[in-house]
């Protein structure tokens, strides 16, 4: 069994409680002082916010904080160059580095992305607060920033999670994480897989991929336990994607077998209203994300969302195979038991993800989006904040990004095609299938880029212990 | 056209096509430039790219010293390989990304070629995933694999050796060439990329010293890119 008091609290929770969350992006400014702080912050000594663990014990926390360091931030702590050399080089290089891999080119380029991203060997430690009111955000950030002796603030990014877990697109959002071996976890929902062996997200434990294990940096303290997470700031062009559906839909509309997606009368099933384009439109959202904008999956039910289905509790084996598209957003970073080309890779791949989105909502005021509401204009800056968790960056994190969601590897079907949701599309070459009952399938084309990255870094999230180490004296 | 090349001119164009030429700048000038330029060798393997296209079918060409420099070692080197022939085919079966593996002996070297698609590093990982064990074998006989094997405890460091045993592809073109001996530099690189076209001969020599074997281009295919599984379907062979 796994002491959860020495793991930081967000790997393996959600924090559903605590809807507000800020990233401080920070820079050591004195390594003595950063790691006086590093080691008051393990007991919240000196006013320093406590790192939060996964033990929580009688009291839940108010507000929640944990931190990632860069492997700048690391030498810059001191970290003895022998314990440098045992990182692995993707996290070593940084993802700015990595930037074709990720699919990070074009508007996504690390030389677009803004302060304090386009400066990324600053970005030593980010720290995140997550509270269930706004004014703690303050609260918490001065006193973990009292004045700049250790830290200096390079810039903030701030999310709120929208009621029902939706995320600008409109999806419900935050419903899949791996379930791991030898971790009770009575809040997530049961699914049909196997439970991911801890070191899928652990360094120092047995990972999926069977005798492989992961190198774990020495000493033990600093590197048992941890893991390596991704942090996105990803923009998401929510006015694009909705136009996209409109003429997927309008397209649909006038195809010979279009009938064969929404059988004629049957409009209003889907939940939008007698309206054809309206229903075909949510069809396609649908086929693109492999869930229902509510969440239903469309393994458990491809001709309408229905409430009553498991939401997680399905594989792409039998009808689940034939009903969500092999090339939707779910399929493609998690196949689960069904046929991929790289056979051993199946659930080697999990991640465990949180995710905020950042930006005002498209439609403030109502449902999400509002068809009546015009699209043009300028679209204000809103997207999602995301952490992709695991214990190896590149087994994990990069390998999805560019074999699975960027060049669909995995499924000959795919193959040279990217994620209609997150992937690098480019207009004049995408294309995406919907699948017909009769085994036929309709090419969407034209999907432009609906997301693009506006920032971001490779962190490593110590476990308390290694946090420890890190603030002893040297 | 009339010519204003001098007698100078000719003379310069001249010589260096000359055999004693030749001979007196490989021992002299060469190591002299080196000393002065020094450069570090061009990294292995595919040049990144986001095409799709260019992500499929890869080559690695892997030249691995034996330790072992006679026919003994060269005789241990194709065992390894005819040993485990099954072993290799599953493999290929369940990574479903190799078109081919090539196992070859030159000189006191044992070689393996290979076409893949995707990534590099998640192909060499799932191969360590189901065939570390050959990957082993072979490895422990060559020179500097000691210390990486066995390959399921030490894949990060595995991965990389098997990276810097990997040929440099030299781009078919020159300024793409200039570009990547600029990358080296790192942060220090300069851009707009220097790309006199005059410097391409010197800096060729000089990193064909500090890199003996080179791959010529990235292979050249009769037809556009297919994944595996995309030739395997096609073909109605099951993926
Ligand atoms: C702004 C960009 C993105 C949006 C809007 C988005 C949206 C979604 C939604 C709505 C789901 C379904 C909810 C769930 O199953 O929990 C999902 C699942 C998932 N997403 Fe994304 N996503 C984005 C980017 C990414 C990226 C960049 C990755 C990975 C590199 C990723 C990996 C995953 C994974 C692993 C799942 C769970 C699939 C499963 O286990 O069934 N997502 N995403």
């Amino acid at each position: 069994m796994i002491n959860l008091a020495d793991l930081q609290g967000n790997i393996l929770r959600g924090y559903t409680k605590k809807p507000h969350v800020r990233y401080l992006i920070l820079e050591v400014v004195d390594r003595s002082a950063a790691r006086l702080w590093l080691a008051a912050s393990v007991s919240g000594r000196n006013g320093v916010p406590q790192i939060t663990s996964g033990d929580w014990g009688e009291n839940k926390p108010d507000t929640c904080f944990n931190i990632g360091l860069t492997y700048e931030g690391l030498c810059a702590l001191g970290t003895p160059s022998a314990s440098l050399k045992m990182f692995p080089n993707e996290f070593v290089e940084g993802m700015t580095a990595r930037a074709l891999k990720l699919g990070d080119v074009g508007a996504s380029a690390p030389e677009k992305w803004p302060a304090p991203f386009n400066e990324p060997k600053r970005i030593h430690l980010i720290a995140t607060i997550y509270a269930e009111k706004f004014e703690q955000l303050n609260e918490v950030q001065k006193r973990a920033l009292p004045d700049e002796k250790a830290f200096r603030l390079l810039g903030t990014r701030e999310g709120y999670n929208f009621p029902g877990d939706f995320v600008h697109f409109g999806y419900r959002d935050n419903i899949t994480q791996p379930r791991f071996e030898g971790v009770h976890d009575p809040e997530r929902y049961p699914d049909r897989q196997p439970r991911a062996p801890l070191g899928t997200v652990l360094l120092g434990h047995p990972t999926n991929l069977e005798g492989l294990m992961w190198r774990v940096p020495h000493p033990v303290a600093l590197g048992h336990n941890g893991t390596f997470n991704a942090f996105r700031v990803l923009k998401q062009h929510v006015a694009d994607f909705e136009r996209y559906l409109d003429r997927a839909a309008s397209y649909l509309l006038e195809h010979p077998q279009g009938y064969e997606l929404l059988p004629r009368g049957e409009e209003e099933k889907i939940g939008k209203g007698p309206s054809r384009r309206a229903a075909l439109r949510e069809i396609v959202a649908a086929n693109l994300c492999g869930r229902w904008r509510d969440g239903t999956p469309l393994a458990l039910s491809a001709d309408a969302p229905d409430p009553n289905v498991d939401l997680t509790d399905f594989d792409y084996v039998g009808v689940g195979d034939a009903r969500c598209p092999h090339g939707a957003h779910i399929r493609r970073c998690n196949p689960r038991g069904g046929q991929i080309v790289q056979r051993i890779a199946n659930n080697s791949r999990r991640l465990v993800r949180r995710g905020v989105p950042y930006g005002p909502p498209y439609n403030p005021d109502g449902p999400l989006y509002d068809p009546a509401k015009p699209y043009d204009g300028d679209e204000p800056e809103r997207g999602l904040l995301g952490n992709f968790i695991g214990a190896s960056l590149g087994a994990q994190f990069e390998a999805m990004s560019c074999d699975w969601l960027n060049l669909g590897l995995q499924d000959p079907r795919i193959t040279g095609s990217n994620d209609p949701i997150s992937g690098t599309n480019d207009p004049g070459t995408s294309w995406f299938d919907l699948p017909l009952k009769s085994g036929d399938t309709i090419r969407l084309h034209g999907l432009p880029e609906f997301v693009s990255t506006r920032g971001g870094a490779y962190t490593f999230l110590p476990s308390l212990k290694a946090i420890e180490y890190l603030g002893s004296p040297m | 056209m009339p010519s204003d090349e001098g007698v100078l001119d000719r003379l310069v164009d001249w010589v260096h096509t000359t055999d004693v030429f030749k001979c007196v700048a490989s021992w002299t000038l060469v190591p002299y430039w080196a000393r002065r330029t020094p450069v570090k060798p061009l990294p292995g393997g595919p040049h990144p790219s986001f095409q799709h296209g260019d992500n499929v079918q890869c080559m690695m060409n892997l030249i691995m010293p034996l330790k072992v420099k006679s026919p003994i070692g060269r005789a241990e080197a194709a065992l390894a390989i005819a040993k485990n022939k099954d072993a290799i085919y599953a493999g290929l079966n369940n990574v479903g990304t190799v078109h081919f593996a090539r196992f070859v002996i030159v000189g006191d070297n044992i070689c393996m070629f290979s076409v893949y698609d995707g990534d590099f590093t998640n192909y060499i990982r799932d191969f360590i995933a189901t065939i570390g064990e050959v990957f082993n074998e072979v490895v422990k006989l060559v020179e500097g694999g000691k210390k990486v094997i066995p390959c399921e405890k030490n894949v990060e460091a595995f991965i990389q050796w098997v990276h810097e045993h990997d040929l440099y592809q030299v781009p078919d073109t020159a300024t793409d060439f200039l570009r990547d001996q600029e990358d080296l530099k790192g942060d220090r690189a300069v851009s707009p990329v220097d790309d006199d076209l005059t410097l391409l001969p010197r800096k060729l020599v000089l990193q064909l010293r500090a890199n003996a074997n080179i791959s010529l281009g990235s292979g050249y295919r009769a037809y556009p890119g297919f994944s595996v599984a995309q030739v395997r379907k096609h073909l109605k062979l099951g993926w």
